[in-house]
């Protein structure tokens, strides 16, 4: 077990080159025990190569990184029983039912014969898939696989999970159940680094969020410190309760805003609503909800638009 | 069908194996040419000199129809079961038969192309003189032209039952040798008989274009034991040839039209939840039950190893149980049926016939064991996984080795029964049957650490299968084309270094086999063994090494 203190997973200017193109340019974060990192960023960002390092199948061009505080170069064999690791690929093997793919990964990882047979039914009911035990692996649909995925990576019973995609390819229902046993995982207090392309999941289990583009780590916290830190204008939206009198809304609202500001208000009459950007302090704001509840107008509500991860990771990329 | 044409040739002709097979086949049958072009400025009358430059064009091409032809039709329908894209085909208007007949003539042109890169040297054959263009080059090339057909149509056959590229090219190489070679087996013993077996052999024979072939040659007394038949067999074989193709092509059919997608998901049905009498039953059919729920690999057991045995199709134990008990009954009825012939052969010939035997045995079954070892790892995903867990390099290897080495040491153990009946039979002979084992076992190890080392190259379980047989027969039996032209193309000393590469020869060399018994091969062909298991050893666990470490 490692210390409940100070981080678990630190990175330093991590860099890795291949000729003259960079994949990996001087990524630096740290994570606390507990944490799930969600990991996000477009199609050759950097997110598998900083995971390869990080569980020393490749070796960074520059910079360190360390799990546990093992190098993840140099102890490489303290590196594999501290981090379990499920790759983008299954690795399934033909002829082989669950439970003896499990056996072999157990063994392989020098658990005793009957300790193993304890975790793997241990695993297999953590991660629900008891009643696939003696299927052929070959024959589990997509889900299915990724579960017993899953269920690999937790047979040494490491401290930190690193997972590539484990919702990838899934079904609503599928998904939802990744969801819950990530959040089970986390609260048996794993360590999670966990990469996704879909946004909405990951923006509901993660504590900690790292987006990437072109190797840069280009935002790194909280959601809602990346929000704060991404967001100059917040959007808001004005109900109405009729949409005859949108135009006159839009109006007042424009000329509370400076020049730049008033092109993003926006009239929709079919809606009953009035949307605009601003980045004006809350004062201001009850100013000019104030001046429009005097006017009239028919205000049902005034209300911000709530960004998420989507709207983060997509500013964000933008920019870089 | 002409979409489908197109893609196949084309997709073929983008690989960069299919460059290498091209190139291969001009160089090797040029130099097949040129290494016995006259170097002399002297006029051959007789024509004997283009006669054997003929011989030797001839089996080359045999030899690159043999090694090439299965290899791309075996992976065509399973490789696109698995990509999705044979649903996409089937789903669009063209009919079954547009699909196969589209495939099966681009893999037909592609092969035919590879050929046609040996037209130069076979033109340099006629140039030589002593050829006649119909009756000896056209009739090598409509043979081959049969032969190519067959073994395409075969190919085609196995991917459509086959449920993985590797496993497609492995059951596809077996058909096509036993379609070569095993189909002689039965005539070889039961010639001169009479009666319905020995004509069914006889026809079984037909099959196979070695005869044929080595009859156009001049070489039609090779194993016929003083038996000679007064025409090539040209026609028989072009009849039974056909048929078999014609009857491969509808199975295939019937196969795209029914079964290629009408596979169920295993339901995990185990014995241990059956009934008490159930148990009962399946305990004394299989003796070792494949449904029984397996224990735990012990602490004792390399997981790896146990992990290769549990993979294979017929690496479970029901499995080699069954492969082991036909190897022992295949072993004895070859015994029996050469002491109770109404032919005298002699021991000597009877114990060629176990090395034959085995040597085969381990030359086709080595390759699809032991090629994919490490390839089918880095191809499945597998290999990170495996990089991740606490096994060193070392026990992988070793894990993966030993799962191989057990198997073969046992079907060579089974094939061994045979050779106590001959020592029986004339007790003298326990020092050659003891030379005849260790050469055997040579040969096992040739064999194993060779495929091995040429696997690891590749990162397609495919290509390395592939690569492995062509290394492999290429060292097994190109020996033995040179053996074939002893004394005339070939000198005694070119022979002997020749038949030193392997173990094999020298086996045969030993138990006294005709042909065989006036060279003296051991202790070099140990030594070679020795030397060349090590050094691909040595490549091997480097190779392993390598991989095994941070990219």
């Amino acid at each position: 077990m490692i210390s409940t203190a100070g981080p678990v997973v630190v990175t330093h200017e991590l860099t890795k080159r291949y000729g003259e193109f960079t994949a990996l340019d001087n990524l630096s974060f740290m994570l606390d025990r507990g944490q799930i990192l969600g990991f996000i960023g477009p199609n050759g960002a950097g997110k598998t190569t900083t995971i390869k390092i990080l569980v020393g199948l490749m070796r960074p061009t520059s910079g360190s990184a360390s799990i546990a505080g093992a190098d993840c170069v140099r102890d490489a064999r303290r590196i594999k029983r501290l981090v379990g690791f499920m790759p983008d690929t299954f690795g399934s093997y033909d002829n082989m039912r669950v439970r003896e793919y499990l056996d072999f990964f157990g063994a392989a990882f020098g658990i005793g014969r009957r300790e193993r047979t304890r975790r793997i039914d241990e695993v297999l009911e953590t991660t629900g898939s008891t009643y696939m035990r003696d299927r052929y692996v070959e024959s589990l649909s997509h889900g299915m696989k990724q579960r017993i995925g899953v269920a690999r990576t937790l047979l040494h019973d490491p401290d930190v999970l690193i997972l590539d995609e484990p919702a990838n390819g899934l079904d609503p229902q599928a998904r939802i159940e990744m969801r819950e046993l990530l959040l089970r995982l986390s609260d048996m207090g794993k360590t999670l680094i966990v990469t996704s392309h879909i946004l909405p999941e990951l923006s509901r289990i993660c504590n900690i969020v790292a987006i990437m583009t072109k190797g840069k780590l280009r935002a790194f916290g909280t959601l809602d410190q990346i929000m704060q830190a991404i967001r100059q204008r917040r959007t808001f939206e004005v109900q109405l309760v009729e949409g005859t009198k949108a135009a006159e809304v839009a109006e007042a609202v424009t000329k509370g805003l400076d020049e730049t500001e008033q092109r993003s208000v926006a009239a929709h009459e079919s809606e009953a609503v009035v949307r605009f950007q601003t980045s004006r302090s809350d004062a201001d704001l009850a100013d000019l909800l104030g001046g429009l509840v005097r006017a009239s107008l028919g205000v049902a509500q005034f209300r911000e638009v709530p960004t998420d991860l989507e709207d983060a990771f997509l500013t964000v990329t933008r920019e870089s | 069908m002409i979409a489908i044409f197109q893609r196949e040739f084309f997709g073929i002709l983008r690989l960069r194996r299919a460059v290498v097979a091209m190139v291969a086949m001009a160089v090797c049958s040029g130099l097949l040419v040129l290494a016995r072009w006259p170097s002399e400025a002297l006029v051959d009358l007789s024509g004997s000199q283009a006669r054997q430059v003929f011989r030797i064009f001839t089996y080359g091409m045999l030899a690159g129809v043999l090694l090439l032809a299965p290899a791309w039709p075996a992976t065509s329908f399973v490789q696109e079961r698995r990509r999705g894209t044979l649903a996409l085909l089937f789903n669009t208007p063209l009919s079954k038969l547009a699909i196969y007949a589209g495939k099966l003539s681009g893999v037909l042109a592609f092969v035919g192309l590879v050929l046609i890169t040996s037209l130069p040297a076979a033109a340099a054959c006629y140039a030589m003189g002593g050829i006649d263009l119909t009756q000896d080059l056209g009739s090598v090339a409509l043979v081959l032209s049969v032969a190519t057909l067959q073994y395409v149509a075969v190919g085609l056959l196995v991917s459509t039952f086959a449920n993985s590229t590797d496993s497609a090219v492995r059951t596809t190489y077996a058909v096509v040798f036993s379609l070569c070679f095993l189909a002689l087996g039965p005539h070889y013993f039961l010639q001169g008989q009479e009666g319905w077996t020995p004509l069914l052999a006889a026809w079984l024979r037909r099959v196979s274009p070695l005869p044929v072939l080595m009859h156009l040659v001049g070489q039609g007394s090779v194993g016929s034991q003083g038996l000679m038949e007064s025409s090539s067999g040209m026609p028989e074989y072009l009849l039974a040839s056909l048929v078999v193709t014609a009857g491969v092509m509808i199975a295939t059919l019937v196969q795209l039209h029914s079964g290629i997608f009408d596979r169920s998901r295993s339901q995990g049905l185990i014995t241990d939840e059956q009934s008490l009498g159930v148990r009962a039953a399946r305990r004394v059919f299989f003796l070792v039950d494949p449904q029984r729920r397996s224990a735990g690999i012990p602490f004792w057991l390399n997981p790896v190893m146990v992990k290769e045995f549990r993979t294979r199709r017929f690496g479970r134990l029901h499995w080699i149980l069954r492969l082991v008990a036909a190897c022992a009954v295949v072993s004895l009825l070859t015994t029996l049926a050469a002491t109770t012939g109404t032919v005298d052969w002699g021991v000597e010939t009877i114990g060629g016939l176990l090395v034959i035997f085995q040597v085969l045995l381990m030359v086709l079954l080595t390759p699809s064991l032991t090629a994919g070892l490490i390839s089918g790892e880095r191809e499945s995903g597998g290999w990170d996984l495996l990089r991740m867990t606490r096994l060193s390099g070392w026990q992988i290897a070793v894990g993966k080795l030993m799962s191989v080495a057990w198997t073969l040491l046992l079907v060579l153990l089974a094939t061994l029964p045979g050779y106590i009946v001959m020592i029986a039979i004339k007790n003298v002979m326990w020092l050659q049957v003891s030379l005849v084992i260790v050469c055997l076992l040579l040969s096992t190890l040739v064999t194993l650490a060779v495929s091995a080392a040429v696997g690891s190259l590749f990162s397609k379980t495919t290509t390395s299968t592939v690569t492995a047989y062509v290394v492999l027969l290429a060292m097994f039996f190109g020996p033995l084309l040179i053996w074939l032209g002893r004394d005339a193309p070939f000198g005694y000393e070119v022979v002997q270094a020749a038949l030193s590469i392997t173990p094999a020869p020298a086996a045969l060399s030993v138990i006294g086999m005709p042909g065989f018994e006036q060279y003296e091969l051991i202790p070099l062909a140990w030594w070679v063994a020795a030397g060349v298991s090590g050094l691909s050893f040595a490549f091997l666990f480097a190779r392993i090494w390598r991989l095994m470490r941070p990219s």
